[in-house]
């Protein structure tokens, strides 16, 4: 464990050496102090926990047979004050039984009298190099313990029978626990919201070979209501078993609630835009039926054309209200598993009607097992009216329209082609960019707001897809629109 | 005079509704005018309507409720109502639930902005 620039290989052990023959205290602090090793010694066992009660060593040698305090009982005594401290003890007759028992009572090693300076040395570099370890472990987890703890999101850790094994301080303030550790309790116990618990079922049942992050979000009702955004993935053993889940907690209140009077700004604004145009559009209306009196031709034709523009005006209201709540993210809110040929079927009925009215022929092709997606429905019903619209506005008479649909790499693609005008290359890719709209010769006419297929793209990001064009002048466009299927152990979207 | 049937118009806007009012009394119905949903009722009690063009977004009571009050009322439900409503308009899909879910029970609906032609025959078509 290199990880730091501090790593245990600077540190010197402390060692104390307990046993009553002088001529062993005297030995072992030789050959250790050669090694640079700072030894201390104590006479008898009394001495000795006299000294471990005072300060902390990383190794004890210690002889077993001792008068008054035997070495089993100072061993003990050890375990209990110092866990983490090695004991090796010293073994006077070398009998197997003692040692046994020794080892059975925590000793880490023992070394039998009468020994060599060797034996020693190795006995002792073993002990230091398991210390190292543990020390290492020990500096580590203390390291993690407090970057977890730094963290302002919120961090759990569960073991694979969904009982808290981590939660720092951020988690806790989050789910509004305050008091006991949650340490050691079922995630059930500790939050009335079921969402994060079947979270982490679902994290723990993802098959092993398949790695998955699951998001949901979290609403808490307590005293202030809290919307937490989480995330919930599985973590593995180094043989790939599921030891248990980590879940990441980021409070998105705040964003909620911004967002939220932005969209209540937005459709307000779009109600007190629409309302006055809605009764202008009527009010021309009226005098164009020649209810208010007769009027001149040239009249009539400059209140039609008054009526286009403002028409057009209320389009933009409304796709401006669209762009708001698709960028608010409240689109993706509500998905539902849809049969995207159904959907794309229902389509092309729908705008074959206007289609009809240039001639233009649209046809679909598409498979009956082609898999269902899970997505909001309007979004999607607004991103193939937009592109399909877009074909039939910007094609001439007499051509056609193929809507296809094709599967690849866990990804659903849609592409609608036409035979239309096509795109200039230098244009390609600012048509997504809103209000850009590509105006020559034979597109000045057609009305449109330059924000359809912002709106189209913001829908299929918002759903984790991309969109892709490709087209020529006077040969035709074709727009890819590329979802993705739902991941293996989404269960309530699978069929 | 008194064979020419009496259409309720109910919205906010003085101005929509004044225009829709011309456009009925050229199409030979009579017309009653309310502001709001409150307006509304004390008309229909006044004289009660064939029909009645309803707004959604009111002042006091909103055309939802007033649709919904009107059709739950045993003396009132046989009025036919058309509700005006800009929601409609991202209505493409035929299988769409009508304002994410609310259901109404109005006859039916016009989406906003309003075509007037197509709005004249929605009326004849329900009053036959």
């Amino acid at each position: 464990m290199n990880d730091g620039v501090l790593t245990s290989t600077d540190f010197l052990p402390q060692i104390l050496v307990v046993d009553d023959e002088e001529r062993i205290r005297e030995g072992c602090q030789m050959v250790l102090s050669e090694l640079n090793y700072k030894v201390d010694t104590a006479a008898d066992g009394a001495q000795g926990l006299r000294m471990i009660k005072m300060r902390h060593y990383d190794i004890i040698l210690l002889d077993l047979m001792m008068p008054m305090i035997s070495g089993f009982d100072v061993l003990t005594k050890v375990r209990d004050l110092h866990p983490d401290t090695v004991v090796i003890v010293i073994t006077g007759y070398a009998t197997i039984e003692h040692s046994i028992e020794a080892m059975k009572k925590g000793a880490f090693d023992f070394i039998p009298k009468p020994f060599d300076p060797e034996q020693l040395r190795a006995v002792v570099a073993k002990a230091i190099k398991y210390t190292r370890a543990l020390q290492d472990i020990a500096d580590s987890r203390s390291r993690l313990r407090m970057v977890v703890n730094c963290l302002t999101d919120g961090v759990m850790i569960t073991d694979d029978h969904k009982r808290i094994v981590l939660a720092n301080h951020a988690f806790q303030h989050m789910i509004g626990h305050h008091g006991d550790s949650l340490i050691g309790h079922n995630i059930c116990k500790c939050i009335a919201d079921e969402t994060l618990s079947q979270m982490i079922d679902q994290a723990l049942s993802v098959p092993i070979e398949t790695s998955l992050e699951i998001t949901k979000e979290l609403i808490l009702n307590g005293a202030d209501e809290r919307i937490l955004s989480s995330r919930c993935s599985p973590f593995r053993g180094r043989t790939g078993v599921n030891l248990g889940t980590i879940t990441v907690l980021h409070d998105i209140t705040a964003l909620k609630k911004i967002d939220q009077m932005k969209s209540d700004f937005v459709s307000m604004v779009s109600h007190e835009i629409r309302s006055p145009m809605n009764s202008l559009l009527m009010q021309i209306k009226i005098i164009l039926d020649g209810l208010a009196g007769d009027i001149t031709d040239k009249q009539h034709e400059i209140l039609e054309r008054a009526s286009g523009k403002i028409l057009n005006l209320i389009d933009l209201v409304s796709e401006l209200l669209d762009l708001a709540r698709i960028e608010s993210g409240l689109i993706t809110n509500e998905k539902e598993t849809i049969a995207m040929q159904e959907l794309l079927a229902e389509q092309v009925t729908f705008h074959r009607a206007g289609a009809q009215g240039k001639n233009i022929e649209i046809s679909l092709e598409t498979n009956v097992d082609l898999p269902s997606i899970l997505a909001n429905r309007q979004g999607m019903d607004e991103v193939f009216t937009n592109l399909i619209t877009n074909a039939i506005k910007y094609s001439p008479e007499g051509s056609t329209i193929n809507v296809s649909t094709g599967v690849e790499n866990g990804y659903l693609n849609v592409i609608i082609r036409d035979t239309g005008y096509g795109i200039p290359s230098e244009d390609l890719n600012r048509i997504f960019t809103r209000f850009y709209r590509v105006k020559d010769k034979q597109t000045r006419e057609i009305h449109g707001t330059g924000l359809g297929l912002a709106i189209v793209k913001s829908i299929v990001e918002a759903h984790h897809g991309n969109i892709k064009v490709e087209s020529e002048i006077g040969r035709g466009t074709a727009f890819t629109v590329i979802l993705p299927l739902p991941e293996l152990g989404n269960t309530d979207s699978m069929e | 005079m008194s064979d020419k049937k009496l259409i309720l118009v109910v919205d906010d806007d003085p101005d929509l509704v004044e225009s829709l009012s011309m456009k009925l009394e050229s199409e030979n119905f009579r017309v009653a005018k309310a502001y709001d949903g409150m307006e509304g009722w004390d008309e229909i009690k006044k004289e009660r309507p064939a029909l009645i063009i309803l707004d959604v977004m009111m002042p006091r009571k909103d055309g939802y409720t007033l649709c919904n009050e009107i059709k739950n009322s045993e003396e009132y439900k046989g009025i036919v109502v058309v509700l005006l409503t800009a929601v409609a308009d991202a209505i493409n899909s035929t299988n769409y639930t009508h304002m994410g879910g609310k259901t109404t029970l109005a006859d039916d609906f016009v989406p906003k902005p309003i075509d007037l032609d197509k709005l004249m025959e929605i009326v004849k078509d329900n009053l036959q």
